[in-house]
């Protein structure tokens, strides 16, 4: 492992209008680290997860790789993070077409779409090859799931963002993606997630309640 | 051959065509007759003034004048355009009004001064008429595509930010809504040129037959007026959302929500 943090949150607080969601929250991960989030529902979970892709507002600090998130380096940071939400959207079109699609934005023009992973990852998270040509709309919640984690892989991003992202998972397809995961020793995953007994990655599982004091670090 | 004069008696005769759709609104209960007469004693007041200015406006016929008249027009289709978008009018007003100045603007010259050349060039027969119908439907175009746009990002969210996840910049993320806006707003042109003279008489080319031409000019005027008026839509409504879009999304690449003006 580096020294350096793939991840730090420092004093970060989440105000909207008059109510708190959080404050001074601090958190920092190495490169390849694996650390899940628990918290019952609205304690701000997948809201830090927002703040650290730049979805949501907040104050204090983020360093993605030891770059601070602002307005100027928020497109550059996105390439460094990869983000599944717990009801994704794909888009439009064929689920085939939707693991392509990011591959046309130039911040990816250095990755290169490849097919065989696609197939392989399919066959890992024991969905059938068929979806590929199916109607991302059509799909149920745990399909979709695996296809936004999918999607998230082909990126090879360094941090990956799990927002309850196996919560639709029967127990079969949530064990293999979660040993697929485990396996990805460079892979940095924050994960959160309401019920930590049903879904963990490493021992690190936090309360985010623990995250507000500079310990926790 | 001019077209045959009405008395205002024989208009007033034409208000009895009303009988009909407004016992059909009571009998049904359908709550739009309040606005109904609104719209009826608006649209008739604002043509009884309009066709008082224009034959001073023809009189005069001056380039300068028919612009500031044409600049009017297009401040009034603004307002009517933020307020049918739900958009606040402060921040849409300036970059709505330049998007639909280029959008009549440009198919109005080139239809004035290379399709008919009319002598004078800049004559207010030809710029007034042909510059309101060509606004029309930029109007139009202009309510369908941006209220799309907008509504989509805001309604899909998710898979905005899907987008925005992945790497996409605003510009990449924003491609499909701009494809759907354009398709929205361009759609009712492209079908009411597919169906052009088999369903309907158009309204140039009946105002063309009135006025005295024969058929063979007054579809040559129609075929123009039709393409002038799709260049001048995609025009409009292409650039009304490139114009306004580094104001409405936050530097984080978010859409500003302050942008509409009331939401639940």
């Amino acid at each position: 492992m580096k020294n350096t943090f793939m991840l730090d949150v420092s004093n970060v607080s989440v105000i909207f209008g008059k109510v708190t969601l959080f404050d001074n929250l601090y958190l920092s991960m190495h490169e390849g680290e694996k650390l899940t989030l628990s918290g019952p529902s609205g304690s701000g979970k997948s809201t830090l997860l927002r703040c650290i892709i730049g979805f949501a507002p907040f104050s204090g600090a983020i360093h993605i790789d030891s770059e601070p998130l602002n307005t100027h380096t928020v497109w550059r940071l996105r390439r460094k993070v990869a983000y599944v939400d717990q009801e994704p959207d794909l888009g439009p079109g064929q689920v085939r077409e939707a693991l392509k699609r990011p591959f046309s934005y130039k911040a990816n023009h250095a990755v290169n779409f490849d097919p065989h992973r696609v197939d392989s990852l399919f066959e890992r998270f024991l969905l059938p090859q068929s979806l590929q040509s199916k109607e991302v709309r059509t799909l149920s919640g745990g399909e979709k799931q695996r296809v936004a984690l999918i999607a998230a892989l082909l990126l090879k991003r360094p941090l990956l963002l799990l927002d309850e992202a196996a919560s639709a998972l029967d127990a079969n397809s949530k064990h293999q993606v979660r040993e697929y995961l485990r396996e990805q020793s460079e892979l940095t995953i924050l994960s959160v997630s309401h019920d930590t007994r049903d879904f963990t990655l490493s021992n690190s599982v936090f309360n985010i309640e623990a995250l507000k004091k500079e310990e926790a670090r | 051959m001019n077209a045959t004069d009405i008395s205002y008696w024989q208009l007033a005769a034409g208000y009895g065509l009303l009988l009909f759709p407004f016992a059909a609104l009571l009998w049904h209960g359908v709550p739009i007759l309040g606005d109904t007469i609104l719209s009826i004693v608006r649209m008739t007041v604002q043509l009884l003034f309009i066709g008082f200015y224009l034959q001073f406006l023809f009189r005069w016929n001056q380039p300068a004048l028919n612009f500031a008249w044409i600049t009017v027009m297009v401040l009034v289709a603004d307002a009517s355009i933020v307020r049918g978008c739900g958009l606040k009018a402060r921040r849409f007003l300036a970059p709505l009004s330049f998007a639909l100045l280029i959008g009549v603007l440009f198919p109005l010259l080139l239809f004035v001064t290379v399709i008919i050349r009319p002598d004078p060039l800049l004559d207010a027969r030809y710029v007034i008429p042909i510059a309101g119908m060509i606004l029309g439907n930029c109007l139009r175009a202009d309510i369908v595509g941006i209220r799309s746009f907008y509504e989509s990002i805001h309604k899909q969210e998710k898979a905005y930010l899907h987008a925005l996840a992945s790497g996409a910049r605003l510009h990449e993320a924003v491609l499909p809504f701009m494809r759907d806006a354009l398709r929205d707003a361009l759609a009712p042109t492209v079908a009411t040129m597919a169906t052009m003279g088999v369903v309907s008489l158009p309204g140039m080319m009946t105002g063309v037959i009135l006025g005295g031409s024969d058929p063979a000019t007054a579809i040559k005027y129609q075929i123009a007026i039709m393409l002038a008026i799709f260049s001048g839509t995609a025009i409009t409504v292409t650039a009304a959302v490139y114009l306004t879009l580094y104001k409405s999304f936050t530097p984080f690449g978010l859409l500003d929500k302050e942008i509409f003006r009331s939401r639940d």
